[in-house]
């Protein structure tokens, strides 16, 4: 269960990070470092570099993502940047522009 | 998959123990701080920073609750509170603020003891004044942050209940100059207003030779170019 | 001796002026101006008005109070009180209603990475 949820009316500018879950239903512009998952709710507008282990967007999310872990694109998100994850998820219905990076070694 | 998520949390924003945020937060919902903030605050709603929470920002609120730390000002329309475990260092300008004890506090407090317009033409001579109860209901009543004309209008009574006559006068001079432009004159202000950008086109008669001045002046430099 | 204290009234109507010191609890009920120190406690009732700089051990203020006080354990600014000046003291309790515009100085034991 996620600790800290920021609402749909916040505006953040500025750097979010921690060792916690974090749900953004509203505006964060910035940078995003967490060591847990990211939500990206459907009302959420994420303009910031994520790093984290797991995000899942059904938002919208410009700006490049490297999880350790997985990034899930949901139905109807809009996702622009680049993404570097060893799992990558991208639903039906998502749309999504930049490149992905999953890491591949030999 | 996404209403999933939309459903379980609630719409309250939460900074959760381990969370660190640094930049500038705004929004109009209640924001329960138990990480840590720092830069600048601005909600419409309630600050509460619980045990855990630090707040090392400057802060505008309606109303504040101090459980943990606070560094920085804090400025509430409504209400700020330091509860037992509350601990700040800073400014707090707020019509009413609770300490209570157990909480610890460094700073200076502003309550505004008055009407608005006074707060802030007479704050720099500090003459200490006797205003024991007027103030309260003029603060009751208003919103600190609220713009000048209504308290122009609502602080009249609150004058004439206090003796002390110097510091009146300045809340009356206001109300006199301010509004007379407006009340006294219009037939004349209105028109003058219209001078202003018709004169080129259409030479008017009328009274202000200041405004005929500034459009002559306008002309010759035109010329020049 | 210091535990039976007399309390001391300053009843409404009294005006004190000029610098009042001494052992003992005293409550006022007219009006000071000038100074206080007092080894105990000075309570100050809604009727009160003490327009001076306070030395006291505690402070209850109800009136009227305005000037710097220095309590070396507790000052209460109660719902009915007014207060204008800066404080200093270990604890300092302001009770909501009461009105006071001045600065505080208490310990403040703040996190270390702060």
């Amino acid at each position: 269960m996620a600790n800290t949820i920021i609402g749909s009316s916040i505006v953040i500018d500025g750097e979010i990070s921690g060792d916690e879950d974090l749900v953004i239903q509203g505006t964060v512009k910035g940078r995003i470092s967490l060591k847990e998952s990211l939500y990206v709710e459907s009302s959420g507008i994420v303009e910031a570099d994520i790093d984290t282990q797991n995000v899942e967007i059904a938002g919208r999310v410009t700006g490049n993502i490297v999880a350790s872990d997985k990034v899930e694109l949901k139905a109807d998100c809009r996702v622009i940047g680049d993404i570097k994850s060893p799992r990558i998820l991208i639903a039906d219905g998502a749309a999504f522009k930049g490149n992905v990076d999953m890491d591949i070694k030999d | 998959m996404a209403v999933k998520n939309q459903s379980m949390f609630s719409n309250n924003t939460v900074v959760g123990p381990s969370i660190l945020i640094s930049g500038r937060l705004s929004g109009d919902e209640d924001l329960t701080v138990r990480g840590r903030v720092e830069g600048e605050i601005v909600l419409s709603h309630t600050l509460i920073v619980e045990e855990s929470g630090i707040v090392k920002a400057n802060v505008e609120v309606k109303h504040a609750i101090v459980s943990g730390v606070v560094v920085g000002n804090i400025r509430a329309t409504e209400c700020v509170e330091l509860t037992p475990g509350g601990r700040m260092v800073g400014d707090i300008v707020s019509p009413r603020v609770m300490i209570v004890d157990g909480a610890s506090f460094r700073g200076r407090v502003d309550m505004g003891e008055a009407q608005g317009p006074r707060e802030a033409q007479e704050r720099p001579a500090t003459k200490p004044s006797y205003t024991a109860y007027a103030p309260r209901f003029s603060s009751a009543l208003r919103p600190p942050s609220v713009p000048r004309p209504p308290l122009r209008s609502a602080s009249p009574p609150a004058p004439l209940q206090r003796p002390a006559a110097p510091r009146p006068m300045p809340v009356q001079r206001t109300v006199v100059t301010a509004p007379p432009p407006a009340v006294a004159s219009p037939p004349e202000h209105l028109p003058s207003d219209a001078d202003e950008d018709s004169a080129d086109a259409k030479p008017l008669p009328p009274e202000p030779p200041v405004l005929m001045d500034v459009n002559k002046k306008k002309v010759v430099v035109k010329k020049k170019k | 001796m210091l535990q039976n204290n007399p309390i001391n009234i300053i009843r409404k109507g009294i005006i004190i002026r000029g610098s009042l010191s001494g052992g003992g609890d005293l409550v006022v009920e007219g009006q000071i101006e000038g100074q206080v120190d007092l080894k105990n406690h000075l309570t100050i009732e809604t009727t009160g008005k003490v327009q001076a700089d306070i030395r006291a051990e505690q402070l209850t203020i109800n009136g009227e109070a305005s000037g710097n006080i220095d309590a070396s354990s507790k000052v209460s600014i109660n719902a009915s009180a007014s207060v204008n000046g800066d404080i200093r003291a270990p604890r300092i309790v302001i009770e909501d209603g009461a009105i006071f515009n001045g600065s505080i100085e208490m310990d403040v034991k703040l996190p270390d990475d702060i």
